[in-house]
């Protein structure tokens, strides 16, 4: 589909990015098929549009711009205020399991599954969820995350801290459930 | 710094969105207490956790295909 060199170039580059693409159109639509055809129609989208790409700034923000607009419009009927957190309240997972008696990192965190933590991501509000795999997934910076998403950077610092307690918290309740570290109701015994 | 001031930088520290001097402050805190370096380290351990978890590879098939889209 390139012709001249600069678009040759663009498509070049746009490639390079479909890893974080596919991640993150997998983590969104929770649906191989799904993300497939949302990659898909994000590059016939980023190929039409190309020429409002500044050389030189940050594709993969764009890119991943283009594609989760693309899932908002197609996938939840725009409605980006889909924001339902569970308030945790100020939950620390660390805090909470030193508070009771545990070795967080060896006692828990080395026990986690990681199909638990993909669900527990999974779970998170897309809204929140998409912060979370910009900047821990992806390794955005705030303000590349800022731009990928169109809002202030403190948008991004809040979701993203807000995101962090949910996921800390559904991971605390999956040890619990799970038998490695029992709950605050009894007393705690990390589960060897 | 305290490890009150500690705890609220530790998320920005690990996304490492500090300026130099908070990363400098914070270092020293963290070399002087082993309770904020723990802390620390779980938070960052955390992190790797979620990256490499939500990590997965593109089908083959499909990166041909918008390999063949794109170019």
């Amino acid at each position: 589909m390139a012709e001249s060199p600069a678009q040759t170039a663009f498509a070049e580059e746009a490639l390079t990015h479909l890893d974080t693409l596919y991640r993150g159109a997998l983590r969104l639509t929770r649906d191989p098929d799904q993300a497939q055809d949302l990659v898909q129609e994000a590059y016939l989208r980023a190929l039409r549009y190309q020429h409002s790409y500044q050389q030189g700034t940050n594709m993969k923000a764009w890119l991943f711009a283009i594609m989760r607009n693309l899932f908002w419009d197609r996938f939840k009927g725009s409605r980006k205020d889909d924001v339902s957190l569970d308030d945790v309240g100020e939950f620390v997972l660390y805090e909470k399991l030193r508070d009771e008696g545990a070795r967080p990192e060896a006692d828990v965190l080395d026990k986690l599954a990681a199909s638990e933590v993909v669900k527990a991501v999974e779970t998170l509000p897309p809204l929140h969820r998409e912060v979370v795999l910009l900047v821990d997934v992806e390794g955005f910076s705030y303000k590349d995350a800022a731009q990928a998403l169109g809002v202030p950077i403190g948008t991004v610092m809040s979701r993203l801290h807000r995101a962090r307690q949910q996921l800390q918290k559904s991971l605390y309740d999956y040890a619990v459930e799970s038998g490695i570290v029992r709950g605050s109701d009894g007393h705690q015994v990390p589960q060897s | 710094m305290n490890c009150k001031e500690c705890a609220d930088k530790l998320d920005r520290f690990v996304d490492r969105e500090l300026n130099s001097t908070e990363v400098l402050e914070l270092q020293l805190h963290l070399e002087s207490c082993p309770d904020c370096q723990e802390h620390y380290e779980f938070e960052a351990e955390l992190k790797r956790l979620v990256r490499h978890s939500c990590d997965c590879d593109t089908p083959p098939a499909f990166r041909e295909k918008m390999r063949q889209l794109l170019t």
